[in-house]
C-alpha cells in the first residue's frame, strides 16, 4: 500500500516544491506515518550514496587523453589546408579532357598561389556537415524531385545551383537547405549515397581559390567549379564516391548550359 | 589556444569529474568509463555550438549518457565479455586520494561492492535517474532533458529505484554493521 502522496514527499525532499507546496507536504508526513517512514529512507539513502559512491574521479591518464584529443581537434580546425595535386589523387578512368584541364589548372594555382587561398573553407564546411547531421537540420525542403528542390533555393539562397536526382546511379537526393556561411547564402544538395550523407554546398566562390580537397576531422571535401559557381561536397563516403557524384553534377551541369 | 578551445576548458573541462563518475555508473566498468567519458568529450568539443546557456553540466550528461548508450548497443551486438562482478566493483584508482589504513579500507570496499551491487541490479532506466538525481544533483527538469521523458516519469522511476534499494539495504545506517 502506497500513500497517495509520497511523489509529493520525495518532490519535497528533492527541493523541487515551492515553498507552500513545501510546506503542505511536510505537514502531511507529520501524520502520515508511511511518508514519515519514506522520507527516513530517502535521507539515509541519499547519505550512503553520496558517501560510497562519489569517490569515481578522473584520472589523470584520462585528463592526459582528452588534453592530446583537444590538441588533436583543435589542429584539424586550424590546419592550413594541403589539398594533394588533383591530378595524382583523382582516378585516372575519370580524365575527361575537360576534366583533366581542369584538374591541371586547379593544381597549377593550387602550387601557385595556396599561401593565399583562405583555409578556413574546408573547416567550415565540415562544421556545416556536421551540424546537418543534427536531427531535424539536414534539409529544408525534401523532395527527391529537382523542380520542387531547384525553385525552393530563390530568395533563400544566393545561388541556383544545378538539381539532379541520380538514384539509379546510387545517389539518391533527399532534399535541401540554405546555409549561412563565408558570409552568404549557400544552396545545398542532400544527397543519400548508401548510409553516407553528402551534403553539396554550391555557392559564389570569388577570387580565392578553392581548394581541390581537403580531410577535416575524417571528413572529405571535394571542391570544383562550375560555370561561375562553386561547389563542394562534403562528406564521410570516400573518394571515389565523392569523384563519382561531382562527375554526375558536372556532366548534368554541362547539359544544362548547352 | 583559440577562442573555442578556451571557451571549452573554462565551461566543459571542470566537468570532466562528473563525467566520469556518471559513464563509470552507468557503465558499471572503470576501463569502459574512460572510454565513454572521452568519447563524449570529442563528441561536445565537435557539437560545442550547440550548447545553450551558461551550464553545460546537464548538456555534457546527456552526451555522456547517449554515449553509454551507443557503446552499450555496440557491446550488445558483439555479445562479447560478459560483466564480471569484479570488473563492476572495481575501485576507481584514488587519484591522489588519501589512503585509509588497510582494515577499514577493506570493510569500506565490502559496503561499497554491496551497495554497488545494488546499483547494478536497477533497470538501466531507474539507475540513470537515481544517479543523476542523487549523484550529480540535476533537477527533475534537468534529468527530464537528459534521458529524454516527461518529469512525471522521472519522478516515478526515482521513486522506484529508491524503493528497490530500500527493500534490498543490509541494515537501517548508523547500526554498527556486522562484516560478512
Amino acid at each position: 500500500m502506497q500513500c497517495a502522496e509520497s511523489l509529493r514527499v520525495q518532490a519535497a525532499f528533492d527541493g523541487e516544491l515551492d515553498a507552500v507546496s513545501a510546506a503542505a507536504a511536510e505537514r502531511h508526513a507529520g501524520h502520515c506515518s508511511e511518508c514519515r517512514a519514506l522520507l527516513e529512507h530517502l535521507g539515509r539513502t541519499r547519505a550512503r550514496l553520496r558517501r560510497d559512491l562519489d569517490y569515481g574521479q578522473a584520472s589523470p591518464e584520462l585528463r592526459g587523453r582528452i588534453a592530446h584529443m583537444l590538441d588533436a581537434e583543435e589542429a584539424a580546425g586550424r590546419r592550413a589546408a594541403q589539398p594533394r595535386p588533383a591530378w595524382r589523387s583523382r582516378p585516372f578512368w575519370l580524365g575527361t579532357a575537360a576534366g583533366a584541364a581542369t584538374a591541371l589548372a586547379a593544381s597549377v594555382a593550387v602550387v601557385l598561389l595556396a599561401p593565399l587561398f583562405s583555409a578556413r573553407l574546408p573547416d567550415e564546411l565540415v562544421a556545416a556537415h556536421l551540424r546537418s547531421l543534427v536531427p531535424g537540420r539536414l534539409t529544408a525542403v525534401v523532395s527527391t524531385d529537382r523542380h520542387t528542390v531547384k525553385p525552393w533555393f530563390a530568395g533563400r539562397a544566393d545561388v541556383s545551383p544545378a538539381v539532379g536526382d541520380f538514384g539509379a546511379q546510387g545517389y539518391r537526393l533527399v532534399g535541401g537547405r540554405a546555409d549561412y556561411l563565408d558570409r552568404q547564402r549557400m544552396a545545398v544538395l542532400v544527397y543519400e549515397h548508401g548510409a553516407h550523407v553528402i551534403n553539396v554546398f554550391a555557392f559564389l566562390p570569388g577570387r580565392g581559390i578553392l581548394p581541390a580537397e581537403a580531410t577535416r576531422r575524417g571528413y572529405h571535401v571535394s571542391c570544383w567549379r562550375g560555370g561561375d559557381l562553386g561547389y563542394c561536397a562534403v562528406s564521410d563516403a570516400g573518394w571515389e564516391e565523392l569523384t563519382a557524384l561531382r562527375q554526375l553534377l558536372e556532366d548534368l551541369a554541362a547539359r544544362e548550359t548547352r | 589556444m583559440d577562442d573555442k578551445r578556451s571557451r571549452f576548458e573554462a565551461l566543459v573541462l571542470p566537468h570532466l569529474d562528473a563525467a566520469h563518475r556518471l559513464a563509470r555508473w552507468l557503465s558499471r566498468s572503470a576501463g569502459d568509463a574512460d572510454d565513454i567519458a572521452q568519447e563524449a568529450f570529442m563528441r561536445a568539443y565537435r557539437a560545442f555550438d550547440t550548447l545553450r546557456g551558461p551550464d553545460a553540466r546537464p548538456w555534457l550528461l546527456s552526451i555522456v549518457r547517449n554515449c553509454h548508450l551507443t557503446a552499450l548497443a555496440e557491446r550488445r551486438r558483439r555479445a562479447c565479455e560478459p560483466l564480471t562482478e569484479e570488473h563492476e566493483t572495481r575501485p576507481a584508482a584514488g587519484a591522489g586520494a588519501a589512503l585509509p589504513d588497510p582494515e577499514s579500507a577493506s570493510i569500506e570496499r565490502d559496503e561499497r561492492r554491496t551497495l554497488a551491487r545494488l546499483i547494478a541490479a536497477l533497470p538501466e532506466e531507474q539507475r540513470e535517474v537515481l544517479l543523476l538525481r542523487e549523484l550529480e544533483d540535476l533537477s527533475y527538469r534537468e534529468i527530464a532533458a537528459v534521458a529524454a521523458v516527461p518529469i512525471g516519469t522521472v519522478m516515478s522511476r526515482l521513486a522506484r529505484a529508491r524503493a528497490a534499494l530500500k527493500a534490498t539495504w543490509p541494515e537501517a545506517e548508523g547500526e554498527p554493521r556486522a562484516v560478512r
